[in-house]
C-alpha cells in the first residue's frame, strides 16, 4: 500500500497542529461556533444528535493491521469502545470530545491517516473495489489510480469550495463492486477496442440523496494518461456552472441533468482541449512510481487444493456454509478472499468493537499479509488468505461473531445510523435492520433466497443507499410517527438501477411483514432457483408485489 | 401554549444538555427531568440565559423544545428529542455484551 513521503508526513503534522490551535481558540472563545464550524467540517468533525462525530478517511478502503489497531485504540481511549464502518468505506466515531480530537488526529497521523476530505464541499475520499488487486475479474488494479486522485485532490486549492461535496469511485473489474454509477464521477477501467491499452469509461452525474440519478457515460474511452486533466475539466465545468443558490440542486447530477448530457459533454471536452497540453499529463514514470506501492505481495506457489480444507467441507456443514457464502476465489492459486460479516443479530450494521478491531488486525497479520479492506456494503475483507488456513481462520472469526454466512444475502443489510445518532434523520434505521435480521435469520431461508440486497436510510439523504437496493427502505416522519417507504428493483452493480417506490409507507411494526411479503412473492414467482430477486422483479414488474402488499 | 425547555450541546463534550435556571443562575444538566420547564411568561428568561451560556462558550446551538408533563416527570414531545434525552434506542456494541449473548 502507499507509504507516506516526508512531505506527506509534514503536511499532516502541520494540519493537526493547525486544527489543535483552532480547537484551542474555540474552547477559549476566540472563535465563534459559526467560524469554527467551517474549520471542524474541514477535519471530519460533525456535531450530531448526541455528541460530536468524527469521520476518518480510509483511502479506497485499504487498511494495514497497524492502522486497524490505531482505530481500535481510538475507539477505546476516546470513544465508547466501538466504531462504525460506513457505506463510504470510512469509519465514524460517535462520541469523541472536542478537546480530544486533536490528540485523536495526532494518533491517526502516526499511522498515515486523517479525517481530511470526509466532510465539506470538496473532493471526498475516493472509493473503490474492495477486491482491488486480487479479484479474478480484474482488468487492472484501480488502486494506483485512486492514489493518484487522492494526491491530486487533497487540498486542491481550486476544488476546495465546490458548489457541493464531490465523490469519485474507481473500479477496475468487470463486475462493479464500487457502485460507480451512483457517484459524482465514476471511472471504470476498460480495454480499448483497438488496442490492449487500458483506459477509463467515464460516468458523470450519478448520485443518491433526494434526487437519485445514474451517472451518464460522457466518455467511452479516456486514455489513462489523461485521467487527471479530464477530471480537472469536469470539475472546472462543475465549479463554474454548478448551482450555489440552492443546496438541493447543487450536486453535479443536477447540472448534468439541467444542461443535458450532450451539452455537458461538449463543455467538458472544450475545457479539456484548453488544459490538456499544459496540465497534469501522466507519464510512464508517474505510473511506474505509484504502481510500485501496489505490487503483488510475495505469494507462495501453492496448489489450489488442500486435504484438511476439503475434509472439513465434507464433514462440517457450518463450515461449508461459511465457505459457500463468505469466501471468494482469488486470482492466485491456493489463496482465497474472505468476507468478514459485520451483519449479525448482535450489533448494528457496520459497527465493530475495539476488541474486534484488534483481533481483526491480528488475524490479518496471521493469515492475510497484514491488510484489511472495507466495503461499501459495510463489511470487511481479508484479501489474501491461504486455502489451508481457512479452517483455523473460521474458528477464530466465529469466536468474534464475524463469521455469519450472509454476504450479499438478505441479512447483509446496509443501514445508515438513522435517528439513533444522526441529526438529519427523520426515522430510525438500525432497529429496523435488527428486526429484519431477527425475522429472517435462518440459514436455509437466506440460502434459498440467494442474492438479494436490503438497504435502509433514515432520511432522504440516502446515506444507506436505499435507492440502489433490490429492496430499499426509507424512513420518514409522518406527523410525528416514523413510517417506512419501500422501494423495489434498485441495483448498485453493473446493471445499476434506481428502485421505484411501491406504494404508501408502512408503520414501524408493519415494515418487517411487508418485506416478508415481498420475499414471499419472489419465492413463489421465480421460474427457477437461479433466477434472482432482481431478475424476477424485472420480469414481473411491480404488480404482483403491489397486489400482495396492498391488495 | 405548549410547555418548553431549552436544550443545546455542550461545547467541550458535544453531549446533550438542558437548561436549569435557579434564582436567575443558569446551569446545564444532561437530565431532562432537571430542566426548567417554561410557562409562557418565563420562556424569555430561559432564552436569554441560554444565549448567555452560548456567548460564554459553555454550550452550542441552543433551542427550545416542546415537552409534556407525565407521571414520571417531563418527557420530550418528539421522537427525535426523546432519543436525544435518553440516548440511542439500541444497545451499543460492547465486547462483554456480545460474548454474553453468544454464550446464552
Ligand atoms: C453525520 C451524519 C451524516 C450526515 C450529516 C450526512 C449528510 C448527508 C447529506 C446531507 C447527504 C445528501 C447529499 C446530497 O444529496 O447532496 C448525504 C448523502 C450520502 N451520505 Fe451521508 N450523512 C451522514 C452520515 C453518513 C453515513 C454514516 C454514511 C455511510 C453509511 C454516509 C454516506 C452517504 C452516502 C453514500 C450518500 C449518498 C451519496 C451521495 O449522493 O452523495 N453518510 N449525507
Ligand atoms: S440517510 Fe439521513 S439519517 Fe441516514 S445518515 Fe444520512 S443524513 Fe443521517
Amino acid at each position: 500500500m502507499y507509504q507516506y513521503s516526508e512531505q506527506d508526513h509534514q503536511l499532516l503534522l502541520e494540519r493537526v497542529s493547525q486544527f489543535r490551535g483552532q480547537v484551542d481558540r474555540r474552547l477559549k472563545g476566540e472563535l465563534s461556533e459559526e467560524e469554527f464550524k467551517h474549520q471542524r467540517l474541514r477535519n471530519g468533525l460533525y456535531l450530531q444528535l448526541h455528541a460530536y462525530m468524527l469521520r476518518v478517511a480510509i483511502p479506497y478502503g485499504l487498511l494495514s493491521s497497524e492502522q486497524m489497531r490505531t482505530l481500535a485504540h481510538i475507539a477505546r481511549k476516546y470513544d465508547k469502545g466501538y466504531g462504525h464502518f460506513s457505506t463510504r468505506q470510512n469509519i465514524q466515531y460517535n462520541w469523541p470530545k472536542l478537546e480530544d480530537v486533536p490528540d485523536i488526529l495526532d494518533d491517526l497521523a502516526k499511522v498515515e491517516m486523517h479525517a481530511i476530505q470526509t466532510s465539506g464541499n470538496c473532493i471526498r475520499n475516493t472509493t473503490s473495489d474492495p477486491l482491488a488487486g486480487v479479484a479474478r475479474d480484474e482488468i487492472e488494479d484501480p488502486r494506483p489510480y485512486c492514489e493518484l486522485i487522492r494526491q491530486w485532490s487533497t487540498f486542491h486549492p481550486e476544488f476546495n469550495f465546490l458548489p457541493r461535496k464531490f465523490k469519485i469511485a474507481v473500479s477496475g473489474a468487470t463486475h462493479d463492486r464500487a457502485a460507480v454509477a451512483v457517484h459524482d464521477i465514476g471511472l471504470r477501467l476498460v480495454k480499448s477496442d483497438s488496442s490492449e491499452e487500458t483506459g477509463f469509461e467515464v460516468y458523470v452525474g450519478g448520485g443518491l440523496g433526494r434526487t437519485p440519478m445514474l451517472g451518464k457515460v460522457i466518455r467511452a474511452f479516456l486514455p489513462k494518461q489523461d485521467m487527471l486533466t479530464y477530471l480537472e475539466a469536469i470539475l472546472r465545468v462543475y465549479n463554474m456552472l454548478g448551482r450555489r443558490d440552492n443546496i438541493y440542486k447543487a450536486r453535479i447530477k443536477i447540472l448534468v441533468h439541467e444542461t443535458g448530457e450532450e451539452k455537458f459533454r461538449e463543455l467538458v471536452e472544450a475545457e479539456w482541449e484548453k488544459i490538456k497540453a499544459g496540465g497534469l499529463f501522466l507519464r510512464d514514470e508517474d505510473f511506474n512510481w505509484v504502481k510500485g506501492f501496489f505490487n503483488d505481495p510475495a505469494y507462495e506457489a501453492i496448489p489450489d487444493n488442500d486435504v484438511d480444507f476439503e475434509n472439513l467441507m465434507l464433514n462440517n456443514a457450518e463450515f461449508a456454509r461459511w465457505v459457500d457464502k463468505n469466501i471468494e476465489l482469488h486470482k492466485q492459486s491456493g489463496y482465497r478472499i474472505v468476507y468478514l460479516s459485520l451483519k449479525t443479530a448482535h450489533q448494528p450494521p457496520g459497527d465493530v468493537t475495539a476488541d474486534q478491531m484488534d483481533a481483526i488486525a491480528d488475524l490479518a497479520d496471521k493469515y492475510s499479509l497484514g491488510h484489511i479492506r472495507t466495503t461499501h456494503r459495510q463489511n470487511l475483507v481479508l484479501s489474501d488468505v491461504q486455502l489451508k488456513d481457512l479452517p483455523a481462520l473460521w474458528e477464530e472469526l466465529k469466536a468474534l461473531d464475524l463469521a455469519t454466512p450472509n454476504y450479499n444475502h438478505v441479512t447483509d443489510i446496509i443501514s445508515c445510523p438513522g435517528l439513533d445518532y444522526c441529526a438529519l434523520a427523520t426515522a430510525r434505521s438500525i432497529p429496523i435492520s435488527q428486526a429484519i435480521t431477527a425475522r429472517f435469520d435462518d440459514y436455509d431461508f437466506i440460502n434459498d433466497l440467494g442474492d438479494v440486497s436490503i438497504n435502509i436510510s433514515g432520511c432522504i439523504n440516502a446515506c444507506g443507499h436505499h435507492h440502489v437496493a433490490n429492496i430499499g427502505i426509507l424512513g420518514v416522519n409522518k406527523k410525528g410517527t416514523e413510517v417506512y417507504q419501500l422501494t423495489l428493483g434498485g441495483s448498485a452493480r453493473e446493471d445499476a438501477a434506481i428502485g421505484k417506490i411501491i406504494g404508501p409507507a408502512f408503520e414501524a411494526d408493519e415494515i418487517v411483514d411487508a418485506v416478508g411479503k415481498v420475499l414471499a412473492v419472489y419465492l413463489e414467482s421465480r421460474e427457477e432457483p437461479e433466477e434472482t430477486f432482481l431478475m424476477t422483479y424485472r420480469r414481473l414488474g411491480q404488480a404482483p408485489f403491489k397486489e400482495r402488499l396492498y391488495g | 401554549m405548549a410547555l418548553q425547555v431549552y436544550t443545546a450541546s455542550l461545547l467541550k463534550e458535544g453531549l446533550v444538555a438542558y437548561l436549569a435556571l435557579e434564582n436567575g443562575q443558569p446551569s446545564w444538566t444532561s437530565d431532562i427531568h432537571q430542566a426548567t420547564v417554561s410557562e409562557e411568561d418565563t420562556l424569555d428568561a430561559l432564552k436569554q440565559a441560554a444565549e448567555q451560556s452560548e456567548q460564554e462558550n459553555i454550550i452550542v446551538a441552543p433551542y427550545a423544545i416542546d415537552v409534556l408533563k407525565t407521571e414520571d416527570g417531563i418527557v420530550a414531545a418528539t421522537k427525535r428529542e426523546q432519543i436525544r434525552a435518553e440516548g440511542p434506542t439500541i444497545e451499543l456494541p460492547q465486547d462483554n455484551l456480545r460474548e454474553s449473548r453468544q454464550a446464552a
